[in-house]
């Protein structure tokens, strides 16, 4: 008897270490990246909670996991200029009260004034960052720049290049068969007879290509460890690379690239608005702009994250002269047969 | 002897078990098939386009097949490792018997993924046998092949599955009575007459045990082409995954499942008749 009483007794004391007031959990479903400590951390302690963050690997990864039934376990996602306006018009994310986001009119008045999260006469996202998918590729194979998207077909790189496990790969290849001219927007509208013709662009591609990439960590690793040698990419696996001290050169070829505007966005199903709430305001004050374009290199939504930046940053982040970069990218839109274009996509990928 | 009541108590969990966790899924798995998707929301509209598109599309019938050889190289490639292996261990480790076959054990006890990236490290451009390929003079540049490629898939999948096939060969290989061994020799028979009349026959049951596991095991894979398949490699797991996944066709990807799921269910029943007529009793 006496034992089971010091068994009681140690039960008791153990449950009252957990049942101190446990810490809320912010859940984040993101772009790599967008959730590193050093960026975050301060909201944490300031906030008293906990940010657990899972990556994405493409958009449509993120759309088939809010709608599969897992929305309910995320509070903040950062959908890009694809998926946004679908995400905010189909109910899955929850409107926006801006008087408690005061940085919002920080904010790049272009980005802001772009209809993509607005529906209904409410905001639903707040633009976080914005970039390029450049392409990548090992210096010591390469002596110049590529000038073309085309040097991927090249015969010389069979088994050499990587390929984003993403649609970016099919408007990739609808771009160098010259889809995009005059109208850029076309790459989010192809007809079916150019889907037919990009798919056998990228069946051609295949013998190259020596894996598909799904995450940024992957495809640094890929650089990394000599299995590919080009590949498009993000400017996060640029930065990455270079801090490890790898030959990577990143450039926008002649046809111009497709990019994205990254929003966050607070989930209809989040059980946690408030401190979503909170976390958006924080993420795009000036200070953790600059903490995540550190991470990532990519360019903030906010201007004044210049500030905290020397005049090399702001120049290799296009601050500058934003507007001048902004016109090589083609940044990604609502593509209706969505699809259509996966399925593409997937017998392209199922293909010997 | 047991009253109803009883009966029924001992019975409940194992239904349970199989009512939620088996039946429930398959059903509605199978309702899915039978569904279909319209701007990006699954409509509850019953049709069978799902199931003509598989026959009509030809890289879904393409991608099965390609699947099937792997596992057919993967299940060949096993029985040649396990099959020997487990001859050796019941008929001739003697006293190291014991740490034999815990030592083929052991590698299930690491985890699958570990074990895949285990396979890049050593196959890679930059990996060990490149390295040591090169340090020998045998070749000159990496050879690519080695990883991302169908080669690495077969040997990764071999690699994880041989425990499988050689468990049920060794269980088989054990219960055959040695007397039986004896009476053959002293009937004058070769070792190899042996082998082939009396051992071979009696392990059968074991040997298609093993070869169904690695068989259907592989079949239904998806880590091995997603961890060292290249672009070609895609198995039809990976198909599902990606109906499921980022394509966000649940209905499609239910109707391939469907699929897989009746030529498992085929090849089981199948390979156990034939187990049954071979077991002699």
């Amino acid at each position: 008897m006496k034992h089971f009483a010091v068994v009681i007794g140690m039960v008791a004391l153990l449950s009252c270490g957990a049942c101190q007031k446990q810490l809320d959990t912010l859940s984040l479903l993101v772009w790599e990246g967008y959730a590193d400590p050093s960026a975050v951390k301060a909201f944490e302690q300031a906030h008293h909670c906990k940010i657990a963050a899972s990556y994405m690997g493409s958009s449509d990864e993120l759309v088939a996991k809010l709608r599969g039934g897992s929305a309910a376990n995320y509070d903040v996602i950062s959908p890009s200029s694809d998926v946004a306006a679908s995400i905010a018009r189909t109910g899955l994310a929850a409107p926006l009260d801006l008087a408690k986001l005061p940085s919002y009119l920080q904010l790049s008045q272009k980005l802001r004034d772009m209809p993509l999260v607005k529906f209904n006469g409410q905001i639903y996202g707040v633009p976080f960052m914005w970039g390029p998918n450049p392409l990548l590729y090992d210096t010591t194979a390469f002596t110049q720049a590529p000038a073309s998207w085309s040097a991927l077909w090249d015969p010389a790189l069979k088994g050499k290049v990587s390929a984003w496990d993403d649609l970016s790969t099919v408007y990739m290849a609808a771009q160098v068969l010259g889809y995009d001219q005059p109208d850029p927007s076309q790459l989010y509208n192809l007809t079916d007879t150019q889907l037919e013709a990009v798919k056998r662009k990228l069946l051609e591609l295949k013998p190259n290509i020596r894996k598909l990439w799904g995450t940024g960590g992957e495809l640094t690793n890929l650089f990394q460890n000599h299995e590919i040698v080009i590949a498009m990419g993000w400017p996060l696996m640029t930065n990455d690379l270079r801090k490890l001290h790898f030959p990577i050169g990143e450039t926008i070829p002649k046809e111009n690239t497709t990019g994205w505007i990254d929003h966050l966005m607070i989930t209809a199903a989040s059980s946690h608005k408030e401190l979503a709430q909170a976390f958006l305001e924080y993420m795009i004050e000036a200070r953790p702009q600059k903490l995540v374009t550190d991470v990532t290199h990519y360019t903030p939504a906010n201007p004044g994250a210049a500030q905290f930046m020397t005049d090399e940053e702001k120049r290799t982040l296009h601050l500058d002269d934003p507007d001048t970069y902004m016109k090589r990218i083609y940044f990604w839109q609502d593509v209706p047969r969505r699809a259509k274009y996966n399925e593409i996509w997937n017998e392209v990928k199922a293909a010997q | 002897m047991y009253s109803r009541a009883y009966k029924s108590l001992v019975s409940l969990p194992p239904l349970l078990w199989v009512g939620i966790f088996l039946l429930l899924p398959y059903t509605l798995m199978l309702l899915h098939s039978f569904w279909l998707v319209r701007d990006g929301v699954i409509v509850h509209q019953w049709n069978l386009g799902n199931y003509a598109a598989l026959f009509t599309r030809t890289v879904y019938l393409q991608v099965l097949l390609r699947t099937m050889r792997i596992a057919a190289s993967v299940t060949i490639c096993s029985l040649l490792l396990g099959y020997p292996l487990a001859y050796y261990v019941s008929f001739y480790s003697g006293v190291r018997k014991e740490i034999l076959y815990q030592l083929v054990i052991v590698p299930l006890w690491i985890s699958y993924l570990v074990r895949g990236y285990a396979w890049k490290t050593i196959l890679g451009s930059d990996g060990v046998l490149n390295g040591f390929l090169q340090f020998a003079h045998i070749t000159h540049a990496p050879v690519g092949f080695l990883l991302y490629s169908p080669f690495a898939v077969v040997l990764m999948l071999t690699h994880i599955y041989t425990p499988f096939v050689f468990l049920p060969i060794y269980a088989a290989l054990e219960s055959i009575p040695r007397p039986l061994l004896e009476a053959s020799q002293d009937l004058g028979a070769t070792a190899s007459q042996t082998f082939l009349r009396v051992v071979l026959p009696l392990s059968m049951p074991g040997l298609l045990a093993g070869a169904t596991f690695a068989f259907v095991l592989s079949l239904g894979d998806f880590l091995a082409p997603l961890l060292v398949g290249g672009a070609s490699g895609t198995m039809i797991a990976n198909v599902v995954q990606s109906l499921f996944g980022a394509a966000y066709d649940w209905p499609l990807g239910a109707a391939v499942a469907m699929c897989i799921l009746v030529f498992t269910l085929t090849l089981l029943s199948l390979t156990e008749t034939l187990e049954k007529r071979r077991s002699f009793k």
